[in-house]
C-alpha cells in the first residue's frame, strides 16, 4: 500500500518537465550535487565539532554549552541547504531513488538521527549546568554524541551507495528485497508466478 | 616530475585488487573520505568563522584556533589515506583527468597554506595582527578548502 503510494508520487514527479530538465542538464545536476557535498561539509563539520566536544575529544577548555549554542546556527544553515539540494537530487531521479533500498535506509537513519538529536538536546539542557566546564561530559551525553556520529556516518555511506545498482528492481532478488526496495511491479510478477 | 610510474604501480597493487573487486569496501572507504573531509571542513570553518567574528565571539580566537589543529590533522590524514585507496580503483584514468589534478593542486595549496602560512601566523597573539589580514586569511582558507571539496566531486563528472 505504502510502496504503491510512494511510487505513484515518484511517477508524478518524474512526469514533470523540471525533473527531466535537471536530470538531463549537462551542468545543473552536477552543480546541485556539488552544493550538496559542500553543505554536507558545513553541516556535518559543525555537528562533528559539537559531538567531539561532547565526547571529550575536542575543545576541552571551552564550555560545552558555548560550543553547542554558538555553532547551532551555522549547522542549521548547512542542514537547510543540504535538505533543499537533497530534495532536488531526489526530484531529478524520483522513481529509481524511491525504489532504492539504500535511499530508504538513508531516510530511516535520518529519522533516527533527528530523534537522537532532539533527545540529546533535551538531556543536555537538563543537566549541562552540572558538567559544562568538565573536559569530559557524563556517560549519557557521550553515548548520545557517539550515536549521532554513527548515525550520520550511516547516512553518508547509504547516500553514497544509492549510486550502486546491486539491489535495483531490475535485478533478480528475493521477494523480501523487492518489498524493502518498493519494487511494486516485480512483487506483483513474483506473486503471479 | 612525471608521476606516471606511481599511478601505474598503484593500478596493479593489492589496493587496486581490493578496490576494484569489492564495491562495498570502496563505499565504506569513501564514507571515511567524506567524514574526514567533514571533520577537516568543520575545524577550518569554526576557526575561520571565528576569525571573521561570525561565531564564538565570546571565546578568544587563539583558543578556538588552537583547538582545531589536532582534528584538522586527523581529518586530513583520513582524507589522504582513504583517497589513495579510492584512487587505486581508477588510477590510470585519474592520471589523465584534469579535474583530479585540479583537486590535487588545490589540496597542495591548502596544506601549504595551513602549515606554512595560517598556523605560524596565528601562533602569536591575534591582537598583534591587523584585522584585515585575519579576515583575508580566513576567507582565503575557506575558499581553498571549498575548492578542494568541489573539485573532488567534479572528478566523478569529468
Amino acid at each position: 500500500m505504502l510502496n504503491e503510494w510512494l511510487l505513484s508520487v515518484a511517477r508524478f514527479l518524474d512526469a514533470q518537465d523540471w525533473s527531466t530538465q535537471i536530470h538531463e542538464s549537462i551542468y545543473l545536476y552536477a552543480w546541485i550535487e556539488t552544493t550538496h557535498v559542500l553543505t554536507l561539509m558545513v553541516f556535518l563539520g559543525m555537528l562533528f565539532v559539537i559531538d567531539l566536544r561532547m565526547l571529550g575529544l575536542a575543545f576541552p577548555n571551552v564550555r560545552a554549552s558555548t560550543i553547542a549554542e554558538r555553532l547551532d546556527k551555522p549547522m542549521m544553515i548547512g542542514l537547510v541547504l543540504m535538505v533543499i539540494t537533497g530534495f532536488l537530487l531526489y526530484y531529478a531521479i524520483p522513481v529509481r531513488t524511491t525504489q532504492s533500498l539504500w535511499f530508504r535506509i538513508k531516510v530511516v537513519l535520518i529519522v533516527f538521527a533527528a530523534i537522537n538529536a532532539f533527545a540529546f538536546r533535551a538531556r543536555m539542557q537538563a543537566s549541562v549546568n552540572t558538567w559544562d566546564t568538565d573536559p569530559t561530559p557524563p556517560r549519557h551525553i557521550r553515548m548520545g554524541a557517539a550515536a549521532s556520529i554513527l548515525l550520520w556516518a550511516g547516512v553518508v555511506v547509504t547516500g553514497r551507495t544509492i549510486a550502486y545498482d546491486w539491489f535495483d528492481c531490475h535485478k533478480e532478488l528475493p521477494y523480501a528485497m523487492y518489498w524493502a526496495a518498493g519494487c511494486v511491479d516485480e512483487m506483483a510478477a513474483f506473486a503471479s508466478e | 616530475m612525471d608521476l606516471y610510474p606511481f599511478f601505474d604501480w598503484l593500478d596493479t597493487s593489492l589496493l587496486a585488487d581490493i578496490s576494484k573487486a569489492y564495491g562495498g569496501v570502496f563505499a565504506v572507504v569513501q564514507m571515511f573520505h567524506l567524514l574526514g573531509m567533514s571533520v577537516l571542513g568543520g575545524m577550518v570553518l569554526v576557526g575561520d568563522l571565528r576569525l571573521l567574528n561570525v561565531v564564538m565571539r565570546d571565546t578568544p580566537s587563539e583558543i578556538v584556533i588552537e583547538n582545531t589543529h589536532k582534528w584538522f590533522g586527523i581529518g586530513l590524514a583520513t582524507m589522504i589515506i582513504s583517497g589513495i585507496f579510492m584512487s587505486s580503483a581508477v588510477s590510470l584514468k585519474l592520471y589523465y583527468n584534469e579535474m583530479f589534478w585540479a583537486k590535487m593542486s588545490a589540496l597542495a595549496v591548502g596544506i601549504a597554506f595551513f602549515y606554512l602560512v595560517r598556523r605560524p601566523l596565528l601562533s602569536v597573539p591575534h591582537e598583534g595582527i591587523r584585522p584585515g589580514v585575519l579576515r583575508l586569511m580566513a576567507l582565503t582558507s575557506i575558499a581553498i578548502w571549498f575548492t578542494v571539496a568541489a573539485s573532488g566531486r567534479w572528478i566523478g563528472f569529468s
